[in-house]
């Protein structure tokens, strides 16, 4: 296997599901917690060293079978450092221009009636750095998915507010209507015809180049005054409920006129046959961030087990 | 097309009188107005109404020239294609092709509100290409196409195989299966009428800016003049610069994929300005409101 690359495939044996395959090449490290029978299965998706360097490159494929429910959670936010501080480059960051983005690559399949909740921390990217997040997800009609990317503004307690070079990602999720294939990789060349593109949710915030005779309009300006910014996109049976009491919520919502910006906005959207949502949510502190979608997203309690609910939201 | 018809076209396309919908369209800017982002972040010296317009603008360009533009290009080039070559390419399968694309975009286009918008106001220019933009059949010209035995010279030809298309493809909007995104349909238009792939990507970026200012206006948080005054001196540096960066970006579906996975991360479409879908997104819960998104 390659550096950076990944395999988690979870199999339902009975009424038990196992890892059969958990393997992982540095910087990747998966971790799988040992918790209470009343919980999913779970894996912590960790970078040596708690970050990423330019010129990483982590790609992780997943298999989630009928059935089977799968967590995944990171320990903090994915820090993305331009250079690793205090180590000399490696011997893949000292190339060309181009290779000093960071990219992190996530395909996952989740078979008939199974569940993905993707619940990491937010990425965090420091000054100049430049990072591509790509992740395709190929969910069966009667799965469930739960999908939550995050950024944040930088380190805010060395200044950084939208310091970085470039941060760019897409969410691709499409249903499938036939069985799996056991390989992601076969899956992939079998896809067509009967696969409906649900989402492609594509994200890109980098510093803008200045305009002639106009004053210089920075990345932070047009983001500002928040922080934090997140996407969540949400489809299949288990987030029913959930997508019903957030779409009531939001009707109720009124606007009067404000006078200054809000601590934190959010936004409520339905998409495809109307079994499936995007939610928006920015807010000045990441914390508040936070606080708004563990609460809305605590009914997930039961499909997940507390231990990891509170894992992902404690 | 030589330049003075195709001047000519400008002039016609960019009348604000036109019947595309705009009017009723402010893309975000009156919800941005209502959520207090026109207020100074320090209140002892109040926020001046020409600047804060203008970071709207800009804001809101650059996240419609990212996410928009490579669709009305790959649009037009799949038309052009079929209009320049007829007798090979077939309609339907162009018909695919640009289904397709309006497809994708609906999956790109996450809020519901510029949904609803993109697609009422790309109905609205198909519908003035057939209506407004085909040859208009009087009495007497029915009696000339009668005596003229055989009328099919290339311009003719042209505009029938543009009108069918353009027919079927109201058609299939009619039947919801597909969606008619304005991006798409403004590509569809400007193809058929035989506007350049340049001069088609500027307009649809300068529309845009322009229909913001014309909402300030009607918002009344900047005055006529004062948008004619943006409109010359800063809206110009901006589209053209837009422009430029936006016109080789491509959706990667049509006419073969990306040759390479990074370059869809490099050459395709995006949206740049989260804050803007939010806000966006939350048009209609305001209050009190005079547009539609």
């Amino acid at each position: 296997m390659d550096p950076g690359t990944g395999r988690i495939v979870l199999r339902k044996h009975g009424s038990e599901a196992t890892f059969s395959e958990l393997s992982y090449v540095y910087p990747l490290k998966l971790l799988s917690p040992r918790l209470s029978p009343q919980n999913a299965n779970a894996v912590y998706v960790l970078t040596y060293g708690g970050g990423l360097v330019g010129g990483d490159r982590v790609e992780l494929s997943v298999v989630v079978d009928a059935g089977a429910a799968l967590v995944m959670l990171t320990q903090g936010s994915t820090k993305v450092f331009k250079n690793r501080p205090g180590h000399r480059l490696s011997a893949r960051s000292q190339g060309t221009l181009s290779d000093a983005v960071t990219t992190q690559s996530l395909e996952v399949s989740v078979a008939r009636e199974g569940a993905l909740f993707l619940l990491p921390d937010p990425v965090t990217c420091f000054r100049s750095a430049a990072y591509n997040q790509v992740q395709i997800f190929r969910i069966d009609t009667s799965a469930s998915l739960v999908l939550l990317d995050w950024v944040t503004s930088g380190r805010k307690s060395l200044g950084e507010e939208w310091a970085f070079s470039r941060y760019y990602s897409m969410n691709e999720v499409w249903i499938c209507d036939r069985p799996l294939a056991k390989d992601v990789r076969k899956a992939k060349d079998a896809r067509k015809e009967k696969d409906v593109r649900l989402v492609k949710d594509v994200m890109l915030l980098e510093e803008q180049e200045p305009v002639h005779s106009l004053p210089l309009r920075t990345l932070a300006d047009s983001l500002a005054p928040y922080s934090c910014y997140a996407t969540l996109i949400m489809c299949g049976p288990l987030v029913q409920s959930t997508l019903r009491s957030l779409s009531t919520e939001y009707a109720q919502v009124t606007v009067f006129k404000h006078a200054s910006p809000p601590d934190l906005l959010w936004s409520f959207s339905v998409i495809g046959d109307g079994t499936a949502c995007v939610v928006r949510v920015a807010g000045t502190e990441t914390e508040t961030v936070k606080d708004w979608l563990g609460e809305r997203l605590a009914p997930f309690e039961g499909a997940m087990g507390p231990d990891l609910y509170h894992r992902a939201f404690g | 097309m030589d330049s003075d018809t195709e001047a000519y076209l400008l002039l016609l396309l960019s009348d604000s009188n036109l019947p595309t919908g705009s009017f009723v369209a402010s893309a975000g800017l009156e919800s941005y107005v209502t959520h207090g982002f026109y207020s100074s972040p320090t209140p002892s010296t109040p926020r001046d109404k020409m600047d804060a317009t203008m970071d709207f603008l800009q804001d809101s360009l650059r996240s419609y020239a990212r996410s928009a533009l490579p669709f009305v290009s790959d649009t037009h080039d799949v038309i052009r294609k079929l209009l320049a070559d007829s007798r090979d390419a077939s309609l339907d399968s162009v018909l695919e092709a640009v289904t397709a694309l309006d497809d994708l975009y609906e999956s790109m286009t996450l809020n519901h509100v510029a949904r609803r918008a993109s697609k009422s106001q790309g109905v609205a220019l198909l519908t003035l290409y057939s209506k407004g933009f085909s040859k208009p059949s009087t009495r007497r010209q029915r009696q000339a196409q009668v005596i003229m035995s055989h009328p099919a010279d290339d311009e003719l030809s042209w505009e029938t195989y543009a009108g069918a298309f353009v027919e079927k493809l109201k058609l299939r909007i009619r039947q919801e299966k597909t969606h008619g995104h304005l991006p798409i349909c403004w590509g569809v238009l400007t193809a058929c009428l035989g506007l350049s792939l340049e001069r088609s990507q500027f307009l649809h970026l300068f529309l845009h800016a322009r229909s913001l200012l014309s909402a300030s206006i009607r918002l009344n948080t900047i005055g006529p003049y004062a948008a004619q005054q943006l409109l010359l001196h800063t809206v110009k540096p901006l589209v053209e610069a837009e422009a430029l960066k936006s016109k080789t970006l491509r959706t990667g579906i049509a006419g073969g994929d990306w040759r390479h996975p990074i370059d869809e991360v490099h050459h395709g479409p995006a949206v740049t300005w989260p804050l803007g879908e939010i806000l966006a997104a939350r048009h209609d819960l305001q209050h009190s409101r005079i547009f539609n998104s």
